[in-house]
């Protein structure tokens, strides 16, 4: 178990720059996911951590031991990829002592951590049978028996449920999640999924374009994302956005197109006639007849997904979206009155991106 | 109809039977008859006699320990060679592509053009390989390598490994290439040294292919008289005669068709028993991914 110091670490491939200088400090025991779009540099950062790929400049220290010119053999890390990547010519058994026999460790105690681990898996039935005799579920817990016979500094995990149907996935999440609180350790954990993202992680890095957007708890991120990129990546379905000015007057209010003006819960900090955006998350949209306050919208796609329904309708000349539990809250051209409650109300400077109120 | 479908098919069978079997079979046959070009009075049946006289000739014998030992050296050279290829090109560097189609050419010279070249580097009156042994203190004099009673097999094998280190370079580099790279990541991530990670992971997945191409390889190389017919035509003394050239020598030469294709009816019977050997072996291989 270690912590993981991660500075300044950029990555280019000739003049391509993918990270522009990531700085993280994953704490010991720690469970933090990176999420982020195809191509974010996610990935990349997490093979740098593991010594897969070499680091362009910064630094990468695992206990507090710089490792940047390290081997991976020697950073004592254990990585469970995408593709499992098993030994197709070993049985589980060989593929979760493998590492173990490369240690020339005696013989008495890998029986009894890969034991320890076929347990904790349920893999002892199949400890005898190749990776190409195993389902896909079964292939993902004996790439996790590999890595956790090692007992590793740190646990890197890249996308590693991406292979899976929806169903499997959503079980060895929680598998993966009851794991790291069994074992403790240290994991970074690399997903494009936000799902997976906030149901993992005790802290959450948001990344874009090889930069690391906003760093914090799922529930911050969810809460209060720090730009538009958050704002827009975390949350399904995703947050509505409108572009609009911002007005000093009534203690501060957002002006939208058609000259709605949407009030808000205090003043932003930023000048009258700066170009805003104007974020509310569909769950947060109230959808009612004759609200007070309210915007009218004709209703133009009803999506029931059984735990709710999603209403897709058009205000102000812009598609507003509203999540709700109820059913049969408005049927398609129905009109309908739509409010942004204030006190749910993102606002972000549209030029920069970043939160201000 | 019941016949039609074998009309259908009729025209295809007709050409395969009087291209190929019907030549196989009179080939066949030629082993039990007495076949001489130039004697006009041959042609009759004389049962097994040929291969009685296989089974004295000295010569034969001669020529098949000269083919185990041509086709073993060949074959283990070009292999050797052809796997060091293969994982030096299977590593991206700058200028790959050429120097992938580069190391392939030799394939495309050939194969008696090629004979012909290397005649030619291991004569001393115009080629430098014997001044080059000579130089190193490998040779006492700057004679012909296809001449020496005791080397001179090494002249065709050298110019053979050069021709065929493509071809193993080839599918060895195809087999490399679909090893998926995780596997070797995962490896050094559970300690794997190159050589550990080379053993447990590239042996293991080009096993198959070795097998198969080794196998090809085996067969074609013991029938391949082409060097040797053009480089030495089994000279001296028969040094280098391997039994596909002394079948060469027998039909062509001394124009002694039924003993020539008793000969091959040897070989062919030889080749075959190995097929089946390395056949077995590459499906115990395969059952083991």
């Amino acid at each position: 178990m270690a912590s993981i110091d991660i500075t300044d670490v950029r990555k280019a491939y000739g003049a391509v720059k993918i990270l522009h200088g990531v700085d993280l400090t994953i704490q010991d025991g720690e469970f933090v996911v990176l999420v982020g779009p195809s191509g974010c540099g996610k990935s990349t950062l997490l093979r740098m951590i593991a010594g897969l790929e070499d680091i362009s400049a910064g630094e990468i220290k695992i206990g507090g031991k710089r490792v940047n010119e390290l081997d991976p053999k020697d950073r004592d890390i254990a990585m469970v990829f995408q593709s499992y990547a098993l030994y197709p010519h070993m049985t589980v058994a060989g593929n979760m002592s493998y590492s173990l026999r490369l240690r020339k460790t005696a013989k008495e105690k890998i029986a009894k951590a890969i034991s320890g681990a076929a347990e904790k898996l349920s893999l002892t039935p199949l400890m005898e049978r190749r990776p190409k005799a195993l389902s896909g579920g079964q292939r993902q817990r004996v790439a996790m028996g590999r890595a956790i016979v090692r007992k590793p500094k740190a646990f890197l995990f890249d996308e590693p449920l991406s292979n899976l149907d929806a169903r499997l996935r959503e079980h060895m999440r929680g598998e993966i999640k009851k794991l790291h609180q069994d074992l403790g350790a240290t994991s970074i954990y690399v997903t494009h999924d936000q799902i997976e993202a906030m149901t993992l992680a005790d802290r959450i890095v948001a990344m874009n374009a090889g930069i690391v957007q906003q760093v914090g708890s799922p529930l911050d991120l969810y809460d209060r994302p720090a730009n538009l990129f958050v704002a827009g990546f975390m949350g399904s379905p995703a947050m509505n956005m409108f572009e609009g000015v911002y007005r000093v007057a009534n203690g501060g209010s957002v002006e939208l197109a058609q000259g709605i003006v949407v009030p808000l819960a205090g003043p932003a900090s930023t000048a009258d006639g700066t170009k805003v955006t104007l974020g509310i998350r569909p769950e947060h949209v109230v959808v009612g007849k004759d609200l007070a306050g309210g915007l009218a919208a004709e209703i133009d796609l009803v999506e029931p997904t059984g735990f709710g329904t999603i209403l897709h309708s058009r205000a102000f000349g812009r598609d507003v979206k509203a999540f709700s539990l109820e059913r049969g809250l408005a049927e398609r051209g129905d009109t309908v009155s739509v409010s942004f409650p204030v006190e749910r109300i993102h606002l972000f400077d549209t030029a920069s991106g970043s939160r201000i109120g | 109809m019941a016949s039609e479908p074998y009309l259908y098919s009729a025209p295809a069978l007709i050409l395969i039977v009087t291209v190929m079997l019907v030549p196989l079979v009179i080939g066949i046959s030629y082993a039990f008859r007495d076949m001489t070009l130039l004697d006009p009075f041959s042609g009759g049946f004389i049962g097994l006699d040929h291969f009685r006289a296989i089974a004295k000739d000295k010569t034969f014998w001669l020529a098949l320990k000269n083919t185990v030992y041509w086709t073993g050296y060949s074959v283990a050279l070009q292999f050797l060679f052809g796997l060091i290829l293969a994982l030096l090109l299977d590593k991206p560097f700058y200028g790959r592509g050429l120097a992938q189609a580069l190391c392939f050419l030799p394939w495309a010279v050939p194969s008696f053009l090629s004979g012909l070249n290397w005649a030619m580097l291991f004569n001393p009156v115009v080629g430098p390989i014997p001044h080059w042994l000579y130089g190193l203190g490998l040779m006492s004099a700057p004679d012909n390598l296809l001449s020496s009673p005791t080397h001179a097999m090494w002249g065709p094998i050298i110019a053979n490994v050069w021709w065929g280190i493509p071809f193993f370079a080839i599918t060895l580099l195809a087999a490399l290439q679909s090893i998926p790279r995780d596997l070797y990541e995962a490896a050094a991530i559970d300690g794997a040294t190159p050589f550990q990670r080379f053993r447990s992971i590239t042996l293991p997945f080009l096993a198959p292919t070795i097998a198969i191409t080794v196998m090809l390889r085996t067969v074609w190389i013991a029938n391949f008289a082409d060097l040797i017919v053009v480089m030495t035509n089994g000279g001296p003394a028969d040094r280098t005669q391997i039994v596909a050239s002394y079948i060469f020598t027998q039909a062509f030469r001394r124009l002694d068709f039924g003993y020539a294709s008793a000969i091959a009816m040897v070989l062919l019977a030889l080749l075959l028993v190995y097929s089946m050997l390395i056949v077995l072996l590459r499906q115990t291989l395969l059952r083991e991914r």
